[in-house]
């Protein structure tokens, strides 16, 4: 196996600020071969930048860079001042995030490419001058942008010149830091276009750094995913991008809305944690976390040939898993095949819907896959035990439905209060007076008043809406893992189930349960959902990620109920 | 460009207009008058005037006209390139001031020079190598400098190098009644008197100066061009005078021109310490006998050569920085 171009390990990179250490990359390992491209994605300050500078040796004292950089058989680390100046823009060039300061206010751009190419090339002048126009006609400049000064360029041309002065010395090694993100998206497109053209053309290695996950993936063919200078996630940018496997990962995925242009876009709860404490990074943020998290930090582990994740439960936990579920009604005369052969699938954090008309066999499934009903054939797993019976829907931690009629699913004699907790008392057998201040809580949740009028008012004095929080509160109560919700807007009007359907966004997006949410609506599915089902007549016709199986569906039927919705909505917008 | 020129110039003019103006009132607002001070007893050697000849004088210098008419006769005059004439001195004023600037703008160009050089090497310096012994010795004694005014200065300086080493002369801009063999003599003996207050005006300068050109520094220091021209491998030489001090030098040369006003302010007072022959000297001494003429000359001379330098900033800031225009 040939030798990689660039191989870092464990790498280190740690801010000196008045005595104290702010660590901004913490033991991070690549590795990038000759021509070989790779993305990094993350959040801002996840450590992204530090680690262009750390390549490029640009990290300074106070500041300190341990671990490995090794290039071409040379540890930059070690290099000394003028070692690294005839390694800097020759082999290893950069093309820094634009800004209005990133180039010599005072010099021209003629000047600014010049200095580069007299130093580190042995060029005549004629070469040289003959050089940078060949560089700016490559960048799809103008010539006269030569003289000019780099406050006379827009962004996206000064975008270009910075490509071009990256360029002028045929590196080895480019790294582009966040090159599109201060860019409209019209001249975004022609800087992704201009940079996958030149790599194509040059056969640089290419190391591209960005927030903006549509440009990684454009541009490279694999990519690493960073999170508080650790990487969180590796593998090919296709697949990571399709299908994340780090709960880190797929909220970045959520919060992009390129990648996911038909949801609402939730950013990640919580803040970032100070990177290099004990335990995960992640930690705090993930909505799956276990004891060893807070202790241990994990490390990234292959979890497919071709895949790695850094967490201790291996990536993305299945919640719930469903296979060959079948279930038929017998009546007297006849036999009615409510699901046949189904198979689903929840993961944690995951909305994922089930769509499908009234009598497809949604509700029938879903009760199979909570436990109301028992199937014929298959096998439900919640956390891979068994489903039986109420084993999960009884317990702290497992599965919740919430129904879809509001009415019927409370009992109404019963007080606000009595309701909501009466599921816990009978799981824990605590008293009412100790379950209060969780009440009060689920009900602020529900953004229901939590004063003790309300707690005593009997549940037939609601309206629908209401009594569909005070439902969604009572399942809120013991802290599901799965929450089912079976059409539960449908009875609502319009303002009320936006109201629900936002609370329970809302409420999904912090507390990180998963949920299967059961739907005829396909314009409600397509707001909240991030993977999709679809029954027609008891079997699952298609199932995909949201913005797959609306932008481009397979199967007829998904197909008829996507065209239908369409209509409707070029209906109504001439109206 | 012809016209921005033309619309800067238009400034100017009107700005220089107010000051004639003011200029032409201000001696006119204080209380007294050229004459009431000449017979009085305070001037003591001076003869005094009677009625009739103050009258006479009053009407010879056109000071017995409504003030609308002095005023526009002033402008006519101006015009004309006609400062006046003394009441004092006797003698033309343009003459006088000529003749007392040159000391003047002697000791006031050489300490800007000097203090700007200084102050640029050293705070750039200093920015560079921030937090060394070499920055942490130099910066608070340039802050105390640029704390202590110049006339205070030339006071200490006059106390320690004058009257107690009598290393340097202690008054006056050459030596009275000196005879020397060749001119080279003479300059010898100019510098030797003009290099104390001279000295002091540097010291009262370096500290602003240094202070800026660290601060100017240390903000080029931080800019991403900087970061840049490290990451594209250029020699340690042409990252500091191309890339840093090309930039950090721009806010030193405004502050030069823009300087000028303060230092000869400064000048107006450290040449009162050492009795030096210059402007300062002359401007006191007129004030003291109420000649309007001379003071209206010596302000419209200075107010000319601020005006000159504000100008000349505005234009060189333009060839120098490709951003203003």
């Amino acid at each position: 196996m040939e030798m990689p171009l660039l191989c870092i390990k464990d790498l280190k990179v740690e801010y000196k600020q008045n005595g104290e250490a702010i660590s901004g990359v913490d033991g991070v390992s690549l590795s990038i071969n000759k021509g070989e491209s790779l993305g990094i994605i993350g959040e801002s300050g996840s450590g992204k930048t530090s680690l262009a500078m750390a390549i490029m040796g640009l990290i300074n004292k106070p500041n300190e860079v341990s671990g490995s950089l090794v290039f071409d058989g040379n540890d930059i680390n070690t290099l000394d001042k003028k070692q690294l100046s005839r390694l800097r823009w020759k082999r290893i060039a950069i093309v820094f995030q634009n800004s209005l300061d990133i180039l010599n206010p005072l010099l021209t751009i003629q000047e600014q490419i010049y200095e580069v190419l007299i130093r580190h090339c042995d060029f005549s002048k004629e070469q040289i001058n003959k050089r940078i126009m060949d560089l700016l006609l490559k960048v799809g400049l103008t010539l006269d942008t030569a003289r000019c000064f780099p406050h006379e360029l827009s962004g996206g041309m000064r975008q270009r010149v910075l490509i071009a002065m990256a360029l002028s010395c045929e590196p080895e090694l480019l790294i582009v830091d966040e090159p599109t993100s201060s860019l409209d998206s019209l001249s975004k497109n022609e800087i992704i276009k201009l940079l996958s053209e030149l790599y194509i053309e040059n056969n640089f290695a290419l190391l591209i750094i960005s927030h903006e996950l549509d440009t990684v993936l454009k541009l490279t063919s694999k990519v690493c995913v960073m999170y508080s200078g650790t990487i969180v996630e590796r593998g090919s940018t296709s697949e990571v991008i399709v299908d994340p496997m780090h709960v880190y990962t797929k909220g970045l995925l959520k919060s992009s809305p390129a990648i996911n242009p038909f949801g609402d876009m939730w950013g990640i709860p919580n803040e970032r944690s100070r990177v290099g404490k004990l335990g995960c990074p992640f930690e705090n943020r993930c909505t799956q976390s276990i004891e060893i998290c807070k202790t241990k930090k994990p490390k990234l582990n292959y979890i497919l040939p071709n895949r790695e994740v850094s967490c201790h439960r291996g990536g993305i936990v299945t919640i719930l898993r469903g296979t060959a579920l079948s279930k038929s009604y017998k009546s007297k005369s006849r036999t009615i095949e409510a699901c046949i052969n189904c198979n689903i699938e929840i993961k944690s954090g995951e909305i994922v819907a089930l769509i499908g008309e009234s009598g497809s066999g949604k509700t029938t499934l879903a009760s199979i896959l909570s436990g109301i009903l028992k199937s014929d054939q298959g096998e439900v797993l919640f956390e891979e035990v068994p489903v039986r019976g109420n084993n999960f829907t009884s317990r702290q931690e497992g599965v919740q439905m919430v129904l879809q009629d509001p009415f019927s699913a409370i009992n109404e004699k019963l007080s606000v209060g009595e309701a909501i907790s009466e599921p816990v008392k009978i799981m824990t057998k605590q008293s009412s007076d100790l379950l209060k201040a969780d009440v009060q809580r689920v009900l602020k949740e529900v953004q229901l008043p939590s004063e003790d009028a309300f707690l005593n008012r009997k549940c037939y004095s609601l309206s629908g809406g209401q009594r569909q929080r005070v439902s969604l509160a009572r399942s809120l109560m013991v802290k599901p893992k799965l929450l089912i919700a079976d059409e539960i807007s449908s009875m609502l009007d319009p303002s009320t189930q936006a109201n629900i359907l936002r609370l329970l966004k809302k409420l999904q997006n912090e507390k990180g349960f998963s949920m299967l949410y059961i739907t005829h609506d396909l314009a409600v599915a397509r707001k909240i959902a991030d993977r999709v089902y679809v029954m027609a007549q008891g079997k699952i016709v298609e199932e995909g990620i949201a913005s797959k199986v609306f932008l481009n569906p397979d199967h007829e039927y998904t197909r008829k109920l996507v065209g239908e919705t369409e209509n409707w909505y070029v209906l109504n917008n001439k109206g | 460009m012809m016209f921005d020129c033309f619309k800067k110039f238009f400034e100017y003019s009107i700005i220089f207009f107010f000051i004639l103006t003011l200029n032409f009132f201000i001696p006119r607002l204080m209380p007294g008058d050229p004459f009431t001070f000449l017979s009085s007893d305070e001037g003591g050697v001076h003869q005094s005037y009677s009625e009739e000849q103050i009258e006479m004088y009053k009407a010879y210098y056109g000071m017995d006209k409504p003030l609308q008419v002095q005023y526009s006769d002033y402008f006519k005059n101006l015009i004309r390139g006609n400062l006046g004439y003394s009441i004092y001195y006797n003698d033309n004023v343009l003459r006088l001031i000529l003749r007392s600037a040159k000391w003047t703008l002697g000791i006031t160009l050489i300490s800007l020079l000097i203090s700007t050089i200084m102050g640029t090497i050293l705070g750039s310096l200093s920015a560079w190598y921030r937090n060394s012994i070499v920055d942490r010795g130099l910066y608070p004694v340039m802050i105390l400098l640029s704390e202590i005014p110049a006339f205070l200065m030339a006071i200490l300086l006059l106390f320690t190098l004058a009257a107690k080493s009598s290393l340097f002369p202690l008054s006056g801009g050459i030596t009275v009644f000196g005879e020397y063999e060749t001119w080279f003599d003479k300059l010898l003996d100019v510098l030797h008197h003009g290099f104390l207050p001279s000295l002091s005006l540097t010291l009262s300068q370096l500290g602003g100066f240094y202070l800026l050109a660290r601060n100017s520094m240390i903000t080029v220091i931080s800019k991403d061009y900087m970061r840049t021209a490290l990451a594209k491998g250029l020699s340690s030489k042409r990252i500091i005078l191309r890339h840093g001090l090309r930039n950090s030098i721009l806010p030193i040369i405004t502050r030069v021109f823009m300087s000028l006003g303060s230092v000869l302010g400064g000048a107006i007072l450290v040449e009162n310490v050492f009795n030096y022959p210059g402007l300062g000297r002359l401007m006191r001494e007129a004030v003291t006998v109420r000649d309007y003429v001379l003071i209206q000359g010596i302000f419209l001379v200075v107010a000319f050569l601020v005006l000159a330098m504000n100008l000349l900033a505005d234009v060189l800031y333009k060839k120098i920085d490709p951003r203003v225009g």
